[in-house]
């Protein structure tokens, strides 16, 4: 399913350039609770994205909260581009 | 997709009854989405309101009326979750919740964030108590073009909706009159649903986003603050401003008004004319000798401090209400994550420079003990709270820029050494950096008035009796010759390695009560003409880097246990002494003298 994903224009949040917007699909998980404690932030699948800034660290509107993660953090994000 | 209420059974509970106890209302919400604001709409307590998440770290309570009825409304710290992985202040909401010592929840939303407020419903749902959704910030939403149908939403839930800006006290009353009328909401378990599903679902239904009108300035300016290039610059004249405000206003003009000219002009003389009435010379001292509690106690705590904690609180009000300083996370996380630590820790360390003991309450908002057992030890080892900070900028000032920057670039320099080598040396995990940047805003006077009003009485009321105890004890350490007797056993060191005049080993058992009543210390000695320069650097060093207050270290004890309070103070002693002696051995090696 990656697979498709990708030729559909689905990239990592780490691989953007400021001010693209998209949409979350898929949240990688990992064994910390990663993906829970972005979800309760918002950041879960369908949520829209707008990514602002990408150094020294990464800054993106998901919906309406801004938020600031490390780059490890954002290559777990996936998002389809509008 | 509507889903049936009546698979969870609603049981009309009558709210209004004899009760053992009043009724107990807690206030509930994701961080920073004004929980406290409602709070002191509702009971007519302040709370300190900021705009950061993680102003409220532990639960407060308060007695409100509604109609006939006395209840007590409880303030929670922001959750984000109640289920999964938590961190400590949401698993004290959750335990608070679930342990039965509550009979309602308001749910306080943030009206831009739906999606994320309504994941929270769906769990508070699951808690079973009966619910109130606030919707607060509806202006901020609707100039960002978001829209919500609350009447549609409250059938839905099947719990009064209410629409609110908390500030201004909108919707406050709709929220009492619903206080009588709540109901236990429907939510994802009723219709098989997971949390976040049921909320995006509810969200495309009731949330409609048209164009977003978010002001050019506010864009502009957070833009200007959040990138590298402009970013730098914009803190340096942050810096610059508050240096101007505190160091020079509060620590230059305002002390010397009140020192040189009320006390020492008025206040002292007219102390020492009547008190020269007294017989006893003993007495006579004990108000306004050398360790007098006029001359010395009350001079320090109120000409010396005052003036510069009132000027520091005011800047830092208003950087706190303007959602800046959290937005220094983007720069600090690098040198934070060196550090085991993560972006979020710029909270409590900037926390730090208005009260040491306050921010250490604060690491609780971060995410492993590892985390918060090196920001507490970073806190009481490097960080000057506001009244040091004023003190230190106020002496090395008079002196030269110089002097300034060698302070800062020693403290900061073995914070990071300390930090570095805490990071590998101790057990455990530093936690992934994801951090929720508030929305920038003009921040209200009147909050930051407040907020000032209640810090500086906080101040008077526990930092002053503090100093005359502190000035009782040096007066009594003095007559019975404990002074001197200090002054010869700590002699090697304090003369011997840091260079400095016996009377400095006074000024560091000041430092122990508090730092800044230490600091005072030297200020005195500064301006008396008793400290050369090389001098007033090496021991502000010291002082900076010295042990926590007493209060600093109780808050130690009462996060991390005795244990560790003990082994934190002993390190950081020893860390400051060997700093204070290398910094006078280099200095002297290379014939500084500022």
């Amino acid at each position: 399913m990656s697979r498709s994903e990708h030729s559909a224009g689905v990239h990592k949040l780490s691989a953007l350039r400021p001010g693209t917007r998209g949409r979350i699909v898929r949240v990688t998980r990992d064994l910390t609770g990663r993906t829970e404690r972005l979800a309760a932030l918002g950041v879960t699948p369908g949520a829209t994205v707008r990514l602002l800034q990408t150094f020294p660290g990464i800054v993106f509107e998901c919906d309406q909260t801004e938020l600031a993660v490390e780059r490890t953090v954002a290559h777990a994000i996936f998002i389809e581009l509008d | 997709m509507s889903c049936p209420h009546a698979i969870r059974e609603l049981s009309p509970t009558p709210l209004l009854r004899l009760r053992a106890h009043p009724l107990r209302i807690a206030l509930v919400g994701n961080p920073n989405v004004g929980k406290s604001v409602v709070f002191g709409r509702l009971t007519g307590r302040y709370v300190t309101v900021s705009n950061y998440p993680g102003t409220t770290v532990a639960v407060t309570r308060g007695r409100s009326t509604v109609g006939a009825e006395v209840c007590d409304i409880i303030d929670t710290p922001g959750v984000n979750a109640l289920e999964g992985p938590l961190s400590e202040d949401e698993k004290v909401t959750r335990d608070l919740l679930q342990g039965g010592g509550v009979e309602l929840v308001v749910q306080i939303a943030d009206a831009r964030n739906l999606r994320r407020a309504l994941t929270l419903t769906s769990q508070l749902a699951d808690v079973g108590l009966p619910m109130i959704l606030v919707l607060n910030m509806i202006d901020e939403a609707r100039a960002r073009g978001v829209d919500v149908d609350a009447a549609g939403l409250s059938d839905e839930l099947g719990i009064p909706v209410i629409e609110a800006v908390a500030p201004e006290g909108r919707g406050m009353s709709e929220l009492r009159d619903a206080l009588a009328v709540p109901a236990r909401a429907s939510a994802a378990s009723d219709c098989g649903q997971t949390h976040v599903e049921w909320a995006d679902a509810m969200t495309r239904r009731f949330r409609t986003v048209g164009q977003m009108s978010l002001g050019r300035v506010q864009e502009w300016l957070g833009r200007a603050v959040r990138e590298p290039l402009t970013g730098i610059p914009a803190l340096l004249i942050v810096l610059y401003l508050t240096y101007l405000v505190v160091g020079v206003f509060g620590a230059q003009t305002l002390v010397g008004l009140l020192e040189e000219d009320l006390f020492g002009r008025y206040l002292n003389p007219w102390a020492a004319a009547a008190a020269s009435h007294i017989p006893s010379a003993a007495a006579r001292d004990f108000l306004v000798g050398d360790y007098g509690l006029i001359s010395m106690g009350l001079t320090y705590a109120i000409a010396i401090v005052l003036p510069v904690v009132t000027t520091f609180f005011l800047v830092f009000g208003f950087l706190e209400d303007s959602g800046y300083i959290p937005r220094l996370a983007i720069f600090s996380d690098r040198l934070f994550r060196a550090m085991g630590l993560n972006g979020r820790a710029v909270l409590p360390m900037v926390l730090g420079l208005g009260c040491d003991t306050m921010a250490t309450m604060t690491t609780r908002i971060l995410a492993t003990p590892k985390e918060r057992l090196i920001a507490i030890l970073l806190l009481a080892l490097g960080v000057p709270c506001s009244a040091q900070l004023a003190t230190i900028m106020g002496i090395l000032g008079g002196i030269s820029f110089a002097a300034l920057v060698t302070l800062f670039a020693v403290v900061l320099s073995q914070m990071v050494l300390v930090g570095f080598l805490a990071a590998r040396v101790l057990p455990g995990d530093r936690s992934d950096f994801v951090m929720e940047l508030p929305p920038l805003r003009m921040p209200r006077l009147r909050n930051i008035v407040t907020k000032t009003l209640v810090r500086v009485k906080w101040y008077l009321g526990e930092a002053v009796p503090l100093f005359l105890i502190g000035t009782v004890l040096l007066f009594v350490l003095d007559r019975v010759g404990g002074l001197d007797a200090i002054a010869s056993a700590s002699r090697p060191v304090v003369t011997g390695l840091l260079g400095l005049p016996p009377r400095a080993a006074e000024v560091f058992v000041m430092g122990f009560l508090r730092r800044d009543y230490g600091a005072a210390g030297l200020f005195k000695m500064a301006h008396d003409g008793s400290l050369s320069n090389v001098q007033a650097v090496v021991a502000l060093t010291v002082m900076t880097l010295f042990v926590p207050c007493v209060a600093n270290f109780l808050m130690i004890v009462k996060e991390r246990g005795l244990r560790i309070g003990l082994a934190i103070l002993s390190f950081v002693t020893l860390i400051a002494v060997g700093t204070g002696v290398a910094l006078n051995a280099l200095l002297g090696a290379l014939h500084v003298s500022f």
